[in-house]
């Protein structure tokens, strides 16, 4: 008997699933034989000492505790999420359009109709125009939302106060882009 | 051991409330991490109410003490709400958690090492074997404090294959480890948690 069963063997014979091969080795090898009945002792323990129950009241209590937390977290966007690494990119390409003056150029293909924008002031340079036709214009390279939907789609599923909220987000990431 | 939970399953409550039927468990589940992903908070609560036994019970296993406990579970479920709109589903929801539980956990612990004497990874001479037999509360006492000094990976190895009943390949999951790691670190893990026991016997 020159070489001991593996630790993974070791484990199969403690937990009863071994091969016939394994218990062999076992039933001649006292050393191995010792090492299963020693897991097999700390198995029986482990399973034997349980963590103490809270009162049924405690879980309640931690439900309300971390309720209260999460309400106190800052109001996520989920939303537009999925948007932020497209919009992300569609700035830093308006930006690199509009400093190389290519944004009055004549356009080859015009890109789909943007949807109404009402919700905006009427302003010929603001910047968020830019970034929502280099959004619209790359529609079919940009993916889609959970609901399958283009980003045009998307955007012209929002109401006029998420229509201001987004444009007031788009606007703040051309100043930083324009900086 | 899995913990009894006393929350209704996922879809159970829903299907009581409206007595038409409703979608399965992990259905309802999923569901409800799309709308944890959308910012509902009470969807994020059926899930609190869904876990927060298993995650506050390994929480307990690792640091062996409630308030501790407590604290971590708290923690553990507020990162969670961070980090569900990452979450994309590509591994069960609780192996997920589980994840963040053990890293919280491992966290917790470099903090405020030394809290008690940790085992070496290796032990010299075993002591002697006797009767495993756990016969009142200060043995288990015993035991889990003994589980709160095996090695950090052969701690977490054992508490989620005994205690949360994971398979092999769930732990590897939330360990980072392969099959055959977990394997071997369960297997030393019972033996010295038997030998960590008989020490605290004495």
């Amino acid at each position: 008997m020159t070489r001991h069963l593996s630790d993974e063997s070791l484990l199969r014979l403690v937990q009863g699933d071994s091969a016939e091969a394994e218990r062999a080795h076992l039933s001649a090898c006292g050393r191995c034989a010792e090492r299963v009945e020693e897991a097999r002792a700390g198995l029986t323990l482990a399973r034997r000492a349980d963590v103490p129950e809270p009162s049924p009241l405690y879980w309640e209590a931690m439900r309300l505790r971390i309720g209260r937390r999460i309400a106190e977290e800052p109001r996520r966007s989920p939303r537009w999420a999925w948007l932020a690494p497209i919009l992300a990119t569609a700035a830093a390409v308006a930006v690199v359009t509009l400093t190389t003056g290519r944004a009055h150029a004549p356009v080859a293909h015009p890109g789909p109709t943007l949807p109404a924008w009402s919700a905006l002031p009427p302003a010929e340079d603001d910047v968020s125009l830019g970034v929502l036709e280099a959004v619209a214009v790359a529609d079919g390279d940009l993916g889609t939302d959970d609901e399958g939907r283009g980003v045009s789609a998307f955007l012209a599923g929002l109401t006029d106060e998420e229509y201001r909220a987004l444009a007031d987000s788009l606007r703040e990431a051309g100043k930083g882009g324009e900086s | 051991m899995t913990s009894p939970t006393l929350a209704l399953p996922f879809g159970l409550a829903a299907t009581a409330a409206s007595g038409g039927s409703a979608a399965s468990p992990r259905e309802a589940e999923r569901e409800a991490i799309e709308a944890c992903r959308r910012g509902e908070r009470e969807a994020f609560d059926r899930l609190v109410e869904q876990y927060q036994r298993d995650v506050y019970r390994l929480c307990y296993r690792y640091v062996n003490d409630h308030e501790d406990a407590n604290d971590l579970a708290q923690e553990v479920f507020i990162k969670a709400w961070r980090a569900i709109g990452r979450f994309r589903g590509e591994s069960a929801f609780s192996t997920w958690l589980y994840r963040i539980a053990v890293n919280a956990c491992l966290n917790f612990r470099a903090l405020r090492r030394p809290i008690t004497q940790e085992l070496p990874e290796t032990l010299a001479d075993p002591v002697p074997l006797a009767a495993a037999r756990v016969e009142s509360d200060d043995e288990a006492r015993r035991v889990r404090a003994a589980v709160s000094r095996l090695p950090e990976k052969q701690r977490a190895t054992l508490i989620l294959k005994i205690y949360h009943e994971l398979t092999h390949e769930e732990v590897a999951e939330i360990l980072g480890s392969t099959v055959g790691t977990v394997k071997a670190n369960l297997f030393h893990a019972l033996g010295n948690l038997r030998r960590l026991v008989g020490e605290e016997r004495r």
